[in-house]
């Protein structure tokens, strides 16, 4: 076991500042996107989405390229097929992605080991390394921050109604198909960006556990997003500092704390949905 | 001569690659209540949401408040704010914390792109009375996952008239209902009808309730078979070229 290193030393490094920053605003992100994609059943996407991204880096340590920015054209690419598939198969959209994730990062992984020129280890891409987090790295998470946040605020009573029901909101005049494609758009693009703090096996942790820790405790729409965010955010933070403080890896350590998070408002909500049965029965 | 409100000529409507309803025609007149009847896998619902352009239709017209309407269901945004739908099921509402109140104000927006402050204030004066016309002022802070099936109908209806519409179509409304609750939701459904003004076009199994309450009715079995005034419309003949031969009519047993 590492002996650790003393906090303040830790935090007055540069790296683990940008690291913070960007823990914080990654874990906004996925409350924010996964407050919407956990009630339209889009958890086991963004599952698949994540483990596919393997293979959008391969591509790029293939080509020679920044594996950030080869990602996140692979990451929408990859999101529209596979939703266009899912739509239009007869099988269970569960037995599909499965599919697809499964044969994706077995291919990611063979290619990746015919590559000797790959200087980063497997182990961090499976797992995350967001003390290599760049500030180029950081600009794409705030701007992709600002503009999840305009979008749904803006759009936010037509998402709530297509989150709600799909019919609902086509025969009140909600461009429902224009929403999807452009939900499905933003949830790839901040999987590719989430990927290098998170690691590919726990990105969809990111977007699920904080949005169901809320879900648990809220009584409001807004509130729920709120919280999904702050959770995702506070839980980030709080795993970083223990990933660094002991050297371990970070995505791993923000989805402890997300797990922690997540069962104190299991044990919040306990009694509230003992009440609400009890008076409905 | 009377408005008319809807006008469908010659629709047909292809669902995964079946022709599920061919080459209907029928209009509907100002502030009528018109009930589609069939049995089951007609093309009831398909045909409602190609209406509604929940569906794309592959050839025909369909007129609304006199505007046509595209294949895909494209109609003119002043036209789509004149329709309300209520749904036969409306099961994604467990998972998704939002009180009644939030939801039938969902009812009052515009869609598009708006400031999430804009109108606040007008849209609770017009939730709120909304709320009272369906006798749900007291559930306006309930989530909408703690309803009954009777208390979601008659929420849902507050979404429908807390804005000013000329078209409500409802598709099996009274699925999932017990008989009293069935009872005092077309009983609220009726008051409303004549207050607001609203035409009606509703799916329905429970031909009872069509017979006292419609003043017209489309006997659909993929094509239209027959329509008219109840009598005429559900006379046992007519509706042995509908359901087909030893039909036994649903009853609900309204008191």
């Amino acid at each position: 076991m590492n002996d650790g290193v003393a906090l303040g030393e830790l935090l007055a490094q540069p790296f683990m500042q940008r690291a913070l920053i960007g823990g914080l605003l990654t874990g906004a992100l996925g409350g924010l996107l996964g407050s919407f994609a956990v009630l339209r059943q889009l958890s086991f996407f963004s599952d698949a989405l994540g483990h596919s991204a393997l293979l959008g880096i391969t591509l790029g340590i293939l080509l020679g390229l920044n594996p950030t920015l080869v990602l996140i054209p692979f990451a929408v690419l990859f999101a529209l097929v596979v939703s266009r598939l899912v739509e239009h198969s007869r099988l269970p959209t569960d037995a599909l992605l499965n599919i697809i994730y499964s044969s994706s990062l077995a291919i990611a992984v063979v290619a990746l080991s015919f590559v000797r020129s790959y200087k980063g280890g497997i182990h961090q891409l499976l797992f995350g390394d967001i003390l290599g987090i760049s500030w180029l790295d950081l600009g794409l998470i705030v701007g992709l921050l600002l503009t999840a946040a305009a979008y749904l605020g803006l759009t936010r009573r037509d998402q709530i109604l297509l989150t709600l029901d799909e019919p609902l909101a086509i025969a009140r005049g909600v461009a429902v198909p224009l929403h999807r494609l452009l939900f499905i758009v933003l949830l790839a693009v901040v999987v590719a960006i989430s990927i290098k703090a998170v690691g590919v096996l726990l990105i969809s942790a990111f977007v699920v556990i904080p949005a169901c820790a809320s879900r648990l405790v809220s009584r409001h729409f807004d509130g729920y997003v709120v919280l999904a965010a702050a959770l995702g955010a506070i839980c980030a933070v709080l795993g970083l500092l223990l990933s660094g403080r002991f050297d371990l890896p970070s995505g791993p350590c923000v989805v402890i704390f997300q797990l922690v998070g997540f069962l104190v408002a299991l044990a919040v909500a306990a009694p509230r949905n003992q009440m609400n049965t009890s008076s409905r029965g | 001569m009377a408005e008319m409100v809807l006008e469908v000529r010659g629709l047909t409507v292809r669902r995964e690659g079946v022709t599920a309803v061919e080459n209907v025609s029928f209009a509907l007149a100002a502030e009528s209540d018109t009930a589609l009847v069939g049995p089951n896998g007609a093309g009831k619902s398909t045909l409602v949401q190609a209406l509604l352009g929940i569906l794309p239709h592959q050839s025909g017209q369909v007129q609304v408040l006199g505007r046509p309407m595209g294949p895909q269901g494209q109609l003119p945004a002043s036209v789509r704010a004149q329709l309300a739908y209520l749904p036969q099921t409306f099961t994604v509402r467990n998972r998704c914390p939002l009180s009644v109140a939030d939801f039938v104000g969902l009812g009052w927006d515009p869609p598009g792109l708006q400031l999430p402050w804009h109108g606040s204030e007008r849209r609770r004066q017009a939730v709120r009375q909304a709320l009272a016309k369906t006798g749900c002022s007291d559930l306006a802070d309930q989530l909408i996952s703690e309803l009954s099936g009777g208390q979601t109908k008659r929420v849902l209806l507050s979404f429908c008239v807390v804005r000013p519409r000329r078209l409500l179509v409802l598709d099996e409304a009274q699925a999932g209902l017990d008989s009293q609750a069935a009872e005092q939701f077309y009983g609220l459904l009726f008051d409303l009808r004549r207050s607001e003004g609203w035409t009606i076009l509703q799916v329905s199994h429970d031909l009872e309730m069509v017979r006292r309450t419609c003043d017209g009715v489309l006997c659909l079995n993929r094509s239209l078979r027959c329509s008219g005034p109840p009598d005429h419309a559900l006379s046992p003949a007519q509706l042995e070229r509908v359901y087909g031969r030893g039909y036994v009519p649903y009853h609900h047993h309204h008191r």
